[in-house]
């Protein structure tokens, strides 16, 4: 059992470093730790067979969805609306733009359903206006690298379904329902981060919108503000589920991009198809090949193993809890976001359920955990892709990066030591 | 050479177009179980299971056309540092590991699955597809997977003198 576990994790750690694809690596980690106990036929048809049904479910299909209207909201006027909303609101402050960054990032996560989508649609605006107000490119970056995390907590959110698969079917609309709070608190953190900075470096206060301008601007957004009733509203009141959600919100997207917005014409679609297919497959591909790894974890009783050698050290729950933090920024630093969930949470969940620690409660502190996680070096997706948008280097990102990781470790300790902060709402609307 | 390099090309702008036309496909299946789910008393069961069906036809498909264009996320801080012979080490142990990976699992594991679900005449719950016809998109990915390796393989060599795109 031991030796099965030596193998899996060297030949992963190696094959990552030579840049094979990571999907590819687990499933080759994964075939190569069969084969010390199983003939080599049963071995790939099972690891086949395991990769297929990983990615055969009704949710995961809310995944393809919100990427394409991630598309059709970036590309067809719908972000560039939340920011305007959001400069009407905070655009005075001290500061401002780092704010209506934040902001819009939040505002997007809560159509969209991934932060590679809320980087780049917010980014590609807010990094070269904030730099044209005087804000350093690099700052610009890191705030919107960390503010578009918070997509990934407030609903919808692709990850949070990953989460309920993982889990063994966690109501997704409850997770939903949880990430509210604890992503407006990231928001908050990284906001009050921002607001110091810029006093200190005296940025400037956003330009003053006449009134009749500003109105036209909220009204100008609504259209766009409507999407988070339609899609959260008819998910918690029943009336779609999360994947039917997702194919409103395209149709929506769609129609709002197209007709009313006019920023999207038929001949955008093929490229916009394109790249949506291309974002779902790759991550389908981790989708399976980490559901066979999970199998074969299972198969082999590690997650039993490591549930009691991690409760024989101690029974303090602030500990544990501490120590599984640790645990999950590590994997965040060295592991694509999907693959960390998929197989993780088999992992961990059996201690949280035997410390009573509810599966919202863990859901959250998981994906907050590795949204830190996405935002840093050697692997994070989020932080490439607001790099090659800001058009700076990783490594002049991280001194201003620095603060709000900061800012982003204040809101995962209290996430963690409240649990009412996630589970609060999910229990008041009666879902929890 | 450029004649299997061309045909690899337009393989894969076929599986492009393909891909397209699924996720259409994909979106106007969902949208229309909404629609039944509102209309009719019942909604339609056959819709949720083509979902399903495509999104692994997508997927794996896709996947192979990701791999073509380099689009899956990996570690390359090693391997941006490494030059010269160290460097062509690397990457064709890289094109080795997927090459190998498409084969045994796509390809031999696929294949052996789409062939023991027919033989146990295994069907779908609604539509009553027979579940080898699904899987058939893994040793298809795996087709496609070695074929693109091959590309890479191919433009390693003849670009070898030149310095490399990319």
């Amino acid at each position: 059992m031991d030796i099965s576990v030596l193998v899996l994790v060297i030949t992963f750690v190696v094959l990552l470093l030579v840049n094979v694809p990571i999907a590819i690596a687990i499933a080759a980690a994964t075939l190569v730790t069969m084969l010390l106990t199983v003939d080599a036929l049963p071995a790939v048809t099972t690891i086949a067979q395991r990769m297929s049904a990983g990615m055969d479910s009704f949710a995961l299909l809310a995944i393809p969805f919100f990427i394409l209207s991630g598309y059709l909201m970036g590309q067809g006027g719908i972000a560039k609306r939340l920011i305007e909303f959001a400069r009407v609101i905070v655009g005075r402050l001290p500061g401002g733009l780092a704010f209506v960054n934040v902001i819009a990032c939040a505002l997007f996560g809560s159509i969209s359903g991934s932060a590679v989508a809320a980087t780049s649609a917010i980014g590609g605006f807010m990094i070269p206006a904030m730099e044209k107000e005087g804000y350093d490119r690099e700052f610009s970056t890191a705030v919107t690298v960390t503010a578009s995390t918070t997509g990934l907590l407030i609903p919808p959110s692709n990850i949070l379904i990953i989460f309920s698969l993982a889990s063994g079917g966690v109501s997704i609309a409850a997770l939903f329902i949880a990430g509210y709070l604890p992503g407006l608190l990231v928001a908050g953190s990284l906001m009050i981060v921002c607001g110091i900075y810029a006093k200190k470096r005296g940025y400037p206060v956003g330009e003053k919108i006449p009134l009749s301008e500003a109105l036209s601007k909220m009204l100008g957004a609504i259209p766009s503000l409507f999407l988070i009733f339609l899609v959260i509203g008819g998910i918690i009141g029943g009336y779609f589920t999360p994947t039917e959600a997702g194919a409103i919100a395209v149709l929506y997207s769609l129609l709002l991009s197209m007709c009313l917005y006019r920023e999207i014409k038929p001949r955008d679609l093929p490229d916009i198809l394109q790249k949506s297919v291309t974002t779902t497959s790759i991550v389908m591909l981790l989708i399976g090949a980490s559901a066979a790894m999970s199998w074969l974890l299972s198969y082999e009783n590690i997650p039993q193993m490591i549930s009691a050698s991690i409760l024989g050290l101690t029974n303090e729950k602030i500990l544990i809890l501490l120590l599984v933090n640790l645990i999950l920024l590590a994997v965040g630093t060295f592991m694509d976001m999907t693959p960390a969930v998929l197989i993780f949470t088999p992992i961990l969940m059996p201690i949280m359920d035997s410390l009573g620690i509810s599966p919202l409660h863990f859901g959250i502190i998981m994906i907050l955990n590795l949204s830190i996680g996405l935002c840093t070096p050697p692997v994070g997706s989020v932080l490439f892709v607001g790099c090659s948008i800001g058009k700076t280097r990783i490594t002049s990102v991280i001194k201003p990066l620095m603060p709000l990781y900061f800012a982003m470790f204040g809101a995962l300790a209290l996430v963690t030591a409240f649990p009412s902060i996630s589970e609060a709402l999910p229990r008041a609307l009666g879902l929890y | 050479m450029s004649t299997t390099l061309r045909t690899i090309g337009q393989v894969d702008r076929a599986i492009q177009i393909l891909l397209c036309l699924l996720m259409v496909f994909l979106v106007i299946d969902v949208s229309w179980q909404v629609v039944t789910r509102f209309i009719l008393p019942e909604p339609s069961s056959y819709t949720e299971e083509i979902a399903r069906f495509l999104l692994i036809w997508i997927g794996l498909l896709g996947a192979a056309h990701a791999y073509r264009s380099r689009m899956h996320l990996g570690i390359d801080i090693i391997s941006e540092k490494l030059q010269g012979r160290s460097k062509t080490t690397a990457t064709l142990f890289v094109y080795l590991v997927c090459a190998v990976f498409a084969i045994a699992v796509l390809i031999i594991g696929g294949l052996n699955l789409v062939l023991l679900t027919l033989e146990l005449k295994q069907a779908s719950a609604s539509l009553g597809v027979r579940m080898g016809l699904v899987y058939l998109c893994l040793p298809l990915s795996g087709l496609l997977i070695v074929l693109y390796t091959l590309e890479m393989v191919i433009n390693h060599y003849s670009n070898k003198n030149h310095p490399r795109g990319r």
